[in-house]
């Protein structure tokens, strides 16, 4: 059917509809990114922005996060699902995992696009609020053993009809979170965004008419389905195993496994988690549409990069998990650390499946993330504030095309989050960032080397004691080394506290108790290799000791000034 | 009788301008020479003087001006062919400028490795110091670890350092020390330092600021110098400026001193001759729209200024001072057509360039460009191209096109219309982001079409926006160099304001910026002896936002005690027409007074006017083009075309350097300037 359809557009048509919709979700990009309010959106650009259809096909999308990307059409078809009544100048919004969301801190936006009175797209933003309630600032709470304790959980509702907010309703999202304030100035920066992207995409449908964009949509679908299978089909055929381990779940299992057989057929490729280990009591668990997302997520970063991340580029891939498993927990589990863990390794596990059929495409790991956020007291304001570690960002791994980034994330962010300017940090924040250099020696060994981590010391100049939480993993596991380069080094934090031994800090802690001058040290992870590392040219080893990279960890107990 | 003269450096030729106490405008033009430039320019002030009737002598004796753009530094950061820097940093903090703040390009590349920065990581040495965020000492410059650094500098045979401390835009006294300490040790070692240069928070933009002027800086002196030393000999006692990137301009020493402030020289003066443009066509809204072969530059004049910005980014280097605001689209005529593996017909970012060239240049290109595309649709005479000078092969666009046309299943023509579509669409969408993202409307603009290229597509790329006015200035093809002749002496300062989270106070407001206007206007005194005009701006943002917004302060009532109320006024308002929006209860944050003196350099003459043409307004012929069917359009040649001259499209105006389309919609008029104004409909 949609072959007839798409064989009507001529493609020039299609490349200007085309060049347009992805006009739109960059200008939508951009008006989030200068107009959103907590650091976490302007700064760490933990948002993204999609074209859906009412069928749920994801249409365009901006580059920004990889790992939001191919969640929203389970979102768009929960909202789908639960109304029939859509009218101009709605807004819905929902963060629940039961109906789409990836976990409860981000919230999705969507605002209907109407021509000629009938409702055919939806223009989509989702953003990471700061808080979103529950137990624990920020939700991401290593103690949960439900969802309940992570935050508010909401399911799609009207925020607008048509055209009016819902005043109450807002009133009782903003009490739920520990700042309003903020998650009031974010909210009118998604819904300005959103409203931004409806403006573009009515325009579109004015000047081309519905049923020209309609099938020029159509026409993009399939185009971008038969670029994606025309890369697919030259790699090797054949059914393939990847695994990866995640650290601990915090409440006492460790390396729990996350399994992808990978089947490869033609210009097929069908993933198959269903053997991962079960579910977990914590908050590591995946939801149904995050699992998606990672796996898409891993398939986007094999193709070409050039590839349009739509609907036409997923075709060819099939999912298949069961509920119950880690990758794809029951309803009611805790799942906030979801977006990075399991993400992370789920891609890892298929990307080291892949190694045999596509090596050339398969890079070596990228870090995984580990988390510290410090609430306590400013002694410069006297008023309350929360810091999150967004500074000492890990290595990326390296690949076929050379060594890897320095400094530049996980699987699930891979150079997207912007760590904010150091200066501006120690201006709002009472910490001071003694050292924030690579981490020389991180990065795995190999043909080529994995990208450094950092080596971070921050001291907290607080004049009364403070609280830590951290989550994250990727102490023990180290990123993957690839093709027979070597693992990055893991992920190693811990707290100089004068008059206390100095203690590695673990991945899933509630409640650290920071006092005025304690140091923490940390070391975050490098890159994995790609290649046996006898390959590595005379060139690059000398250019790595030249340039002090791949000396030892200096060591760095200087403990609490 | 005394002489302006302007000089623009492109990357073919030197265009040049020079204008007469009564008004009288001659030009010339020689071919750049990107070795030396300063060989071309002193080769075009032959022909200047020539063309003047006076012997180059004469004509530089009796010059009391000369206004210069130059790409020695643009060049320098394309090519990488810049000094060899080292740079001097907060120890613990060398890497800021290889971390690039954790950002990547391309989001879903990840077998691309990074890019090399322009100081390797074993010539960035860390000192032993610390100012803490108020600026006060909290680790006092070590004695020792200065000297260490010192000594590696020199074995490093760096021949530029770049001196970066933390909260050095507070407080210089360590980059101060460590600069004495630098040049009493390396003297001949040319010097950066941050507190100079970016004195503003925010490490990553600021270093990175100072390396590019590191970078570029000894070029750049070196080549001003030898240009001005040329000047002298060859008689010249007047005064150089070099235009910079915030469009003002400055003598030698000052564009040496801030060499990463002079990257957009070039494009700056296409902008000033858009300003001038505006001003004597009292159209105060346009956007010069300047497509040439390998890229398009697209900047904004609104209500007769050009904007600023200071999120600068050329060759993969921050750059966060001041510049005018330009965005550049690789995309032009040279621009390639392709069918990509998914059927879809794609134009650009890959660009025939020079060498090989369009198909149709006959040099080996075998790829389709847009160039080879308007030959088929008969919007270019391939017979006419150079004034004749240079026939293209009409044939080989024709092949070209056609393999495009093959793999889409199209007809040549219709293969043709597409890639001119999609060109289009993408000028359209620079259009676009450059006035949308600014929060102005681009259908109050006009659009000012120069540059090689645009005449072509002007009138498609206006439909595309609804643009219903173009503009073609008859100098459109030196209309850099013209614009020189017009800009003013400018001189800008900067100053964080460092918080303590209180609101800041009017009397804070007024020390802040009557210390800026003392330090601004004091260093423009010394260059200029005539009226000072000065203009306020400020950064600012809502609480926890990290971009600021930039909002001019002028107008104000400054001795009023409502002045901060005025002034978060501005703010919000600003931030609604950017962003749709402004949250007038939440906090709003100071962070950088911006203080511009502006030396006004009196005009000399005005546009001449033509008087009314008396000769009759024919084609001088027709030929075959494609207006959505193949039609007869006349072709005109420009210089046939006088004042008064008027008619409907469809039509085609040949100049000797550029062809301009007009559709069946659309309605061309002749000005008494001579300019081609263009009604879109």
């Amino acid at each position: 059917m949609s072959l007839n359809i798409s064989a009507k557009i001529d493609p020039i048509t299609r490349s200007v509809v085309q060049h347009r919709l992805s006009s739109i979700v960059k200008e939508m990009g951009e008006a989030m990114l200068r107009t959103s309010y907590s650091q976490i959106l302007n700064s760490s650009r933990d948002f993204s922005l999609a074209i859906c259809d009412t069928g749920g096909r994801l249409i365009a999308q901006a580059d920004h996060l990889p790992v939001h990307v191919g969640a929203l059409p389970w979102a768009t078809l929960a909202v789908e699902q639960r109304f029939k009544d859509v009218a101009p100048g709605d807004v819905i919004l929902l963060n629940d995992p039961d109906y789409g969301g990836s976990h409860l801190p981000d919230l999705t936006a969507f605002v209907p696009v109407f021509a000629d009175g009938k409702r055919l797209l939806w223009t989509v933003v989702r953003a990471h609020q700061s808080d979103i309630g529950g137990a624990t600032h920020g939700a991401y709470n290593p103690g949960a053993t439900e969802i309940w304790q992570e935050g508010l959980r909401v399911p799609p509702i009207k925020l607008y009809e048509a055209g009016r907010p819902r005043e109450d309703l807002l009133d009782l999202l903003a009490l739920n979170v520990r700042n309003p304030r903020e998650f009031r100035g974010d909210l009118a920066a998604m819904l300005g965004a959103a409203h931004l992207g409806e403006r573009g995409v009515a325009k579109l449908f004015g000047e081309f008419s519905a049923p020209v964009v309609e099938a020029a949509i159509e026409a993009i679908l399939d185009a971008t389905e038969q670029q994606t299978r025309a890369v697919v089909s030259t790699w090797k055929d054949g059914v393939f195993h990847g695994e990866a381990f995640l650290d601990d779940d915090g409440h006492g299992r460790s390396d729990i496994r996350i399994a992808a057989k990978v089947t490869k057929k033609g210009s097929d490729i069908e993933v198959d988690l269903s053997s991962s280990d079960p579910q977990s009591t914590s908050f590591v668990n995946s939801s149904h549409a995050n699992m998606q997302a990672a796996v898409a997520m891993a398939f986007a970063y094999l193709i070409d990069a050039e590839i349009p991340k739509n609907t036409g580029a997923l075709r060819p891939l099939k999912v298949i998990a069961t509920q119950g498993t880690i990758v794809w927990a029951d309803s009611g589990r805790p799942v906030t650390l979801c977006t990075s863990h399991p993400s992370n390794e789920i891609v890892e596990a298929i990307i080291k499946a892949m190694s045999a059929s596509c090596p050339e495409r398969a890079m070596a790991g990228w870090s995984r993330r580990f988390r510290i956020a410090i609430q306590g007291e400013n002694p410069r304001t006297g008023r309350p504030f929360i810091w999150h570690l967004f500074q000492a960002r890990p290595g990326g791994g390296a690949s076929s095309g050379g060594d890897g980034y320095s400094s530049i994330g996980e699987w699930h962010s891979a150079g997207g989050l912007k760590f904010g300017s150091i200066e501006v940090a120690e201006v709002r924040f009472p910490l001071h960032f003694r050292q924030h250099e690579f981490r020389e020696g991180s990065g795995g060994d190999g043909q080529f080397r994995g990208g450094l981590g950092v080596a971070l010391d921050l001291v907290l100049e607080t004049e009364k004691p403070a609280k830590g939480n951290t989550a994250g993993d990727g102490a023990r596991h180290g990123p993957c080394g690839m093709l027979g380069g070597e693992d990055g080094a893991p992920h190693h934090y811990r707290l100089l506290s004068e008059g206390r031994e100095p203690r590695v800090l673990l991945t899933k802690e509630v409640g650290i108790e920071l006092r005025p001058g304690d140091c923490l040290e940390i070391r975050s992870s490098g890159g994995g290799g790609w290649g046996p590392p006898g390959k590595r040219s005379a060139l690059a080893r000398q250019r790595d000791r030249e340039q002090g990279l791949t000396a030892p960890d200096a060591p760095a107990g200087r403990g609490a000034q | 009788m005394m002489f302006t003269i302007g000089i623009d450096v492109g990357g073919t030729y030197t265009d040049l301008v020079a204008i007469d106490d009564h008004g009288k405008i001659v030009f010339g033009k020689s071919p750049s020479t990107p070795a030396d430039q300063s060989i071309g320019v002193m080769a075009g002030l032959d022909e200047l003087a020539r063309r003047l009737k006076l012997t180059r002598a004469e004509m530089l004796a009796s010059t009391n001006r000369i206004v210069h753009g130059t790409t020695v530094a643009t060049n320098a950061l394309l090519e990488r062919k810049g000094a060899k820097v080292a740079l001097l940093t907060t120890e613990g903090h060398r890497d800021v400028i290889e971390m690039r703040e954790g950002l990547k390009d391309n989001r879903y590349d990840l077998r691309s490795p990074p890019p090399e920065p322009l100081v390797p990581r074993h010539f960035r040495f860390g000192v032993k110091e610390r100012l803490k965020a108020n600026g006060e000492v909290a680790i006092p410059l070590d004695d020792h670890s200065l000297v260490e650094a010192i000594a590696a500098i020199k074995r490093s045979g760096a021949t530029s350092v770049a001196v970066c401390f933390l909260h050095a835009y507070l407080n210089p006294i360590h980059e101060l020390a460590a600069v004495e300490r630098l040049t009493r040790e390396l003297p001949g070692v040319s010097v950066s330092r941050s507190s100079d240069v970016l004195p503003q928070i925010k490490e990553y933009e600021r270093v990175s600021t100072t390396i590019v002027n590191a970078y570029v800086g000894p070029l750049v002196r070196r080549y001003l110098t030898t240009l001005e030393q040329r000047l002298a000999e060859a008689g010249f006692k007047g005064s150089l400026f070099i235009i910079l990137s915030h469009g003002g301009m400055a003598p030698v020493e000052e564009a040496s001193r801030l060499a990463a402030g002079t990257v957009l020289s070039g494009p700056a003066g296409g902008i000033s001759g858009g300003r001038r443009c505006a001003d004597i066509l009292d159209l105060p809204n346009l956007v010069p729209f300047d497509m040439g072969g390998t890229s398009t530059d697209i900047s904004l004049i609104s209500d007769g200024a050009a904007s600023l910005s200071a999120d600068g980014m050329l060759a993969g280097q921050r750059i966060a001072l001041r510049s005018l605001d330009i965005a550049s689209i690789a995309a032009g005529g040279g621009s390639i057509a392709s069918v990509d593996a998914g059927g879809t017909l794609q134009v650009g970012p890959e660009s025939a360039g020079s060498v090989p060239g369009p198909a149709c240049y006959g040099n080996g290109g075998e790829a389709a460009t847009v160039t080879d595309a308007n030959i088929v649709l008969g919007y270019l005479d391939a017979g006419a191209f150079m004034g004749g000078k240079r026939p293209l092969d009409a044939a080989a666009a024709a092949a070209a096109v056609e393999r495009v046309a093959a793999s889409l299943g199209l007809s040549l023509q219709q293969a043709a219309a597409g890639i001119s579509r999609i060109i289009n669409l993408k000028m359209a969408d620079g259009i676009r982001l450059m006035t949308l993202r600014r929060g102005v409307d681009p259908r109050r603009f006009a659009l000012l079409s120069f540059g090689g290229a645009a005449g072509v597509h002007a009138v498609e790329v206006a439909r595309e926006l609804e643009i219903k006015r173009i503009i073609v200035p008859i100098a459109a093809s030196v209309l850099s160099a013209w614009g020189m002749l017009t800009c003013d002496l400018r001189y800008e300062v900067s100053r964080t304001y460092y918080g303590t989270g209180k609101r800041i106070s009017p009397e804070e407001v007024r020390d802040i910026f009557a210390g800026l206007e003392q330090q601004a206007a004091g260093r423009l005194r010394s260059w200029f002896g005539g009226p000072i005009a000065v203009q306020r701006s400020a950064e600012m943002r809502y609480g926890e936002q990290v971009f600021e917004i930039d909002v001019s302060l002028d107008g104000l009532g400054w001795d009023d005690p409502s002045l901060v109320d005025q002034i978060e006024d501005r703010f919000h308002r600003r931030h609604e027409e950017l962003y749709t929006y402004a949250s007038r209860d939440q906090e709003v944050v100071f962070v950088n007074a911006r203080v511009a003196a502006v030396g006004e350099v009196p005009q000399t003459g005005q546009a001449e006017k033509l008087a009314p043409s008396t000769l009759a307004c024919a084609p001088r012929s027709t030929r075959k083009a494609f207006f959505g069917e193949w039609i007869d359009v006349p072709v005109y040649a420009l210089d046939d075309l006088g004042h008064g001259h008027a008619f409907a499209g469809p039509a085609i105006v040949e100049a000797e350097t550029t062809t301009v389309v007009i559709g069946a919609q659309d309605r061309l008029t002749v000005n008494a300037l001579g300019w081609l104004d263009i009604a879109v409909g």
